[in-house]
Order: C-alpha cells, then sequence, then structure tokens
C-alpha cells in the first residue's frame, strides 16, 4: 500500500529540496480532509505532514506529486510582515515531499498555530468571534480584509488561483490579524512551465459565470469569493446574495442560484426584484468600497475588481495612521464622515427585538382582543370613538335594524325554520 | 339513508326550533309562509321518503311552478289582507327600511317568482329534459343570494354570540380546573 497507515507509530522518509533525506515518526492529530489527513512529526514541532488518504488511486498520487514538487520549488513571494512576526504562517505551502517504502505520500508544511488562531468564519459572527478571545471592530475587520486581499495579490501575481477560497480555508491570527490560508495543495496553477486545475468549489463562494460549469477563470472566480468574504466581514455576516423577494415564486432558495441570477440587493441603485435584509450596515460603508462591491456582484465578470484593486482600496484604511477610521460617540471604530456601523447594528437590533416582543404579546392577547372587540361590536359599546366607527363602518355599509330584542336561543330556532324552508324549497324543486 | 335516519334528521332540528321559538305571538305572514313551506316540505317528506313512486307522474315538471306561484301568491295576498309583508321573512328584517320600501321589495319578489314559475312551465313543455333540469337549477341561484344576504347579516353575529357564550364557559372552567390542580 503506497500510503501511510493511521497508526501512531509509523514512520518515513522526508525528502527535501536540497536532496535531503530524513527519516521521521508521525503521530497522529485526528484531524482529517477530504483528500488527506494531518499527522504531527516528531522532532519537528513547526512543522506537520498532509498524508493522502490510503484509498487515493496511484493516477492521482503521480498527479500530486508533480504538483507538490512544483510547489516546493516555486515558492511565491508573500506580503512582508514585521520582524516580530516572523514565525507567521501566511501560506500552509508544501516544503518536502514525504514519502514511504520509496513512495509518494503526502508532503511537509508549516504547522499554524491553531492556539494563536481562529477559523475566518468565527469572524462573521461577533458573539463567536468574542468567545475566541477576539474583539471584533471595524478597524480589525478591514486590517483583516485588507492582509487577506494582500495574500491573494501576491499568489496572483505567480499565477496561482485558490478557486475553493471560503472562510473555512482561512485562519486568522487573532493578536497580529495576519491570515492564513489552508489547502495549498487544491490552488490552480497556471504558468507557462506547469498547470494544475483545481476542481474543487463552493457553490456559495462561486461565481455567476462558474455556476454548474468549470472555473475558466480562477483569478476572477478568486475575486468573486474574495469581495463575498469582505462583504461579509463588514456586514455582519450578511452574504451579499441574502436578501428578501419581493416576488417568492422567482426567488430560488439556496444561495448559488441567486448567485446565479444575480439577486445582490445592496447596491447603489435598489433592485427590483430583491430587497436588503433589514440588519444589513452596507449603507455605512464608504463609496469607494460600495463601488467595488457593486462591480464585484451586480455587473459581468469582466469589471470585477482584483485583489489588487481591494489591497489599494483597503490600504488607507488599515493604517492607523491615514485617520480614515475614526471613533464614533460611542467610541466605536467606523469609517470617517459616514455613519457608524455598529450603533446602526445595534439600533436595528434593537429595534427588531422591540418589534419581536410586540408582535408576540400582540398575537398571544389576539383571541381574547378580537372575542372583546366582536361583543363590544354587537352590543354596540365600543369606548374608544375609533373602534365605534370601525365597527359601525363594517355592519353598516347598508343601515341596518336595531338588533331584534330576542335572546340567542330565539334566533336559532327562527334560523332552524327558515333553513328548513330553504331545504324544503330546494328538495321541492329539485 | 333508512326512513328512521331520515326522520330523525328533520324532526330534531324541528323539535329545537319548537323548544327555543320566541314565546311572543307570530306575525301572520310568517305563519302563512310557515304553513305553505309545511305544506311542501311534508309533500316532498312523504313522496321522497315514504312513499317514492306515489306521486303523480310528470308532476316533477311542475313542482318548480307549484314553489313559485305558491310564494307569489303568499307575497301578494298577505299585505292586501293586513298581514305585512311576507317578504321580510324571506329576505329577513335586518335592514332598515320603511314600509313603502318593504312594499316595493314584497311586490319585486312576487314579480319575479311569478315569472320564474310561468319561465318553468315554457321551458318544461318546449326544452329537452337536459335543458329544463339545467333551467331549474340556474333559476335556483336567487336561494343562494337570498343565503348570501342572511349569512352576513343573520348567521354570523349569531355564530360571534354562541363563540363568545362558548369562550366564557371555556375560560371558567379552565380556570376552576387549575383552581383544583
Amino acid at each position: 500500500m503506497p500510503s501511510v497507515e493511521r497508526k501512531p507509530e509509523n514512520f518515513a522518509r522526508l525528502l527535501w529540496p536540497d536532496g535531503r533525506s530524513e527519516q521521521v515518526r508521525l503521530g497522529a492529530t485526528g484531524k482529517s480532509g477530504g483528500a488527506g489527513e494531518i499527522f504531527s512529526i516528531d522532532g519537528k514541532p513547526g512543522f506537520v505532514a498532509k498524508i493522502y488518504h490510503a484509498a487515493t488511486p496511484q493516477a492521482h498520487l503521480a498527479r500530486y506529486r508533480r504538483k507538490i514538487q512544483w510547489m516546493i520549488d516555486h515558492r511565491p513571494e508573500l506580503p512582508e510582515v514585521p520582524a516580530e512576526y516572523q514565525d507567521i504562517v501566511q501560506l500552509a505551502w508544501p516544503e518536502a515531499l514525504i514519502l514511504s517504502e520509496s513512495r509518494f505520500v503526502g508532503f511537509l508544511m508549516q504547522k499554524i498555530a491553531f492556539d494563536r488562531t481562529l477559523e475566518l468564519d468565527y469572524l462573521l459572527n461577533r458573539r463567536q468571534a468574542a468567545e475566541e478571545g477576539f474583539d471584533a471592530d471595524y478597524g480589525k475587520l478591514v486590517t483583516v480584509s485588507f492582509n487577506l486581499a494582500s495574500l491573494i495579490n501576491c499568489l496572483h501575481a505567480k499565477r496561482i488561483a485558490i478557486v475553493d477560497l471560503k472562510p473555512s480555508n482561512v485562519k486568522v491570527y487573532k493578536a497580529e490579524l495576519y491570515v492564513s490560508i489552508l489547502d495549498c495543495d487544491g490552488f490552480h496553477i497556471a504558468t507557462d512551465e506547469f498547470r494544475s486545475d483545481a476542481p474543487q468549489v463552493t457553490p456559495e463562494y462561486l461565481a455567476p459565470e462558474f455556476q454548474d460549469k468549470a472555473v475558466a477563470y480562477p483569478e476572477s472566480q478568486d475575486a468573486f469569493a474574495l469581495a463575498t468574504i469582505i462583504f461579509r466581514l463588514l456586514n455582519y455576516g450578511i452574504h451579499p446574495f441574502t436578501g428578501v423577494a419581493s416576488d417568492h415564486k422567482n426567488y430560488p432558495p439556496e444561495l448559488a442560484g441567486r448567485i446565479k441570477r444575480g439577486l445582490y440587493p445592496y447596491g447603489r441603485s435598489a433592485s427590483k426584484s430583491v430587497r436588503k435584509v433589514p440588519a444589513s450596515v452596507h449603507e455605512a460603508f464608504p463609496d469607494g468600497l460600495r463601488e467595488l462591491f457593486d462591480r464585484a456582484f451586480a455587473s459581468s465578470g469582466d469589471s470585477r475588481p482584483s485583489a489588487r484593486e481591494w489591497v489599494d482600496a483597503l490600504k488607507t484604511y488599515a493604517n492607523k495612521q491615514s485617520g480614515r477610521m475614526s471613533p464614533c460617540d460611542k467610541a466605536h471604530l467606523r469609517f470617517s464622515g459616514r455613519p457608524c456601523p455598529t450603533c446602526l447594528r445595534d439600533a436595528l437590533i434593537q429595534g427588531a427585538e422591540v418589534r419581536r416582543r410586540s408582535f408576540l404579546a400582540r398575537v398571544q392577547t389576539a383571541p381574547a382582543r378580537t372575542l372583546s372587540y366582536v361583543r363590544k361590536t354587537l352590543r354596540q359599546t365600543h369606548s374608544s370613538p375609533f373602534q365605534a366607527a370601525l365597527a359601525q363602518a363594517q355592519l353598516t355599509l347598508v343601515q341596518l335594524a336595531p338588533p331584534a330584542p330576542i335572546s340567542t336561543r330565539n334566533a336559532i330556532a327562527l334560523e332552524i325554520l327558515w333553513i328548513s324552508g330553504l331545504l324544503v324549497a330546494y328538495w321541492w324543486a329539485k | 339513508m333508512s326512513p328512521v335516519t331520515a326522520t330523525v334528521l328533520w324532526a330534531v332540528p324541528l323539535l329545537v326550533a319548537w323548544l327555543w321559538r320566541p314565546r311572543r305571538p307570530a306575525s301572520p305572514s310568517a305563519l302563512i309562509l310557515l304553513v305553505c313551506f309545511g305544506a311542501l316540505g311534508a309533500w316532498a317528506l312523504w313522496f321522497g321518503l315514504y312513499a317514492h313512486s306515489g306521486e303523480p307522474p310528470g308532476f316533477a315538471f311542475l313542482k318548480p311552478t307549484v314553489l313559485y306561484w305558491t310564494l307569489a301568491a303568499v307575497l301578494m295576498m298577505a299585505p292586501l289582507l293586513g298581514w305585512g309583508y311576507p317578504v321580510k321573512f324571506i329576505l329577513g328584517a335586518y335592514f332598515a327600511l320603511s314600509s313603502r320600501e318593504w312594499r316595493w321589495i314584497n311586490g319585486g319578489f312576487a314579480t319575479v317568482y311569478t315569472l320564474l314559475g310561468g319561465l318553468n312551465l315554457l321551458v318544461a313543455s318546449k326544452a329537452s329534459y337536459k335543458d329544463w333540469d339545467g333551467f331549474k337549477f340556474a333559476c335556483m341561484m336567487n336561494l343562494l343570494i337570498i343565503v348570501v344576504l342572511r349569512l352576513n347579516f343573520v348567521w354570523l353575529p349569531i355564530l360571534a354570540d354562541v363563540s363568545i357564550h362558548l369562550y366564557r364557559r371555556a375560560t371558567a372552567v379552565s380556570r376552576y380546573l387549575s383552581g383544583l390542580f
């Protein structure tokens, strides 16, 4: 079997780019993905091994080896980080081949410190982020967005694209705000000397032109996914294609369908067929960012902003000294000259909560209030002039005679006779 | 349906109506309508349920005419005899109309029923059985209109009264039960 079995005492051989070879012992971590499993390496705490699953066909393993070898030989230049942050891993990039019995089984990569990082997914929900020790504010979120765009821009400069870019594939350093991208062996590479496709996609982050099709322009796909992630980061996790349909019949229930039909409700010109989610704070974004979002979601792939454009747009906001972000009256960071998105969101949520409680109270008291209203209408004892007028309007479209002074039982008896007469008339003529 | 079940089905509601009847004297126009419908109903019940084959042959074609002309006769004769306007009991006395307006409506109904009765004879003699049958049921639409009016102005208020009564009872029962436990 050309693969490492999942036992703690497994041994494998590392093959470094300079030709050195060394035997290491792998330890199971319990972390497993679609393609392979992650192992720790004895004596190398800064690295982990990704070992492809035992069932992976030989032909696939041969393709993986060619790709990993190329990646080891062509490490991209990454955004510079300050000297004190040199231990930050921005890409889980392959560092060495791993062989078992002289056969390729996986690769070595730098270990991302899980205790210092959290999945970008957590940043989409402020409460979850706080529970993970990340106090999210707009300054930090813009910085994370900028760092992610910078990293993708560096990859694109080397004609490498991520394709399956989504929050769960991105880790964020909680203190330093740098990001780290996982699953590098699934990247799309299209250089002159080497080419490798990336078939894996996630429909919620897939550009409309590639829904139900192969991704023909991976950089354009990355640009769409990057814009989607930045939008969600800045808009409390709201996906740019989540909305409220004005026509439910033609509104796809799943996000992929809405992306395909371009149902983007957060544009500067309002969409006719779909409305924004009430809790959205996109109106607090600066015009420059809103224009980029509109180009990313409301126009064709040709005019979609690239990672480079996002870097340029976010650079000044991520720089504390630029003054483009300033505190509001409640000390939340906001885009200077724009309303505070945090205050806006608090007001929206508080308003929604008040409305929800009021609605529930009304629903709970509805039966009693309805009966009381009907009783007052029938007995003409409405104390409110408005209710009295309303009751009159409902029952006196034609002028009615005052109620007959008979009891309900008497009225029922008369109506039984009347219905009997009607049935007789019907039965007789039938 | 067995004759016993059928008898129970018409007798029980009439018994309830009798027990809950208003104790004040009924208007003569209401009584004459009641007598007519009683006679027609008794005929229909007798030949429909108990003596199906005893009805004279060919009488079925005349039955709508008998119904409409009987009603027309009652509607025309009652005001002349000083018994009031029977249309108040057919339509329901929930509209606040003057006597003059009731007279016109009474006359209108009498005219419509006279015409319908005559038209039935004409269609029965000239048209096929199928066409006559269709015509007969189409004419009964006037009953539906009256039902809709009565549903809106009489039955719904009664239903509301009954609902309020039941709601109060249910609330009292629930209060009593919660007191027990």
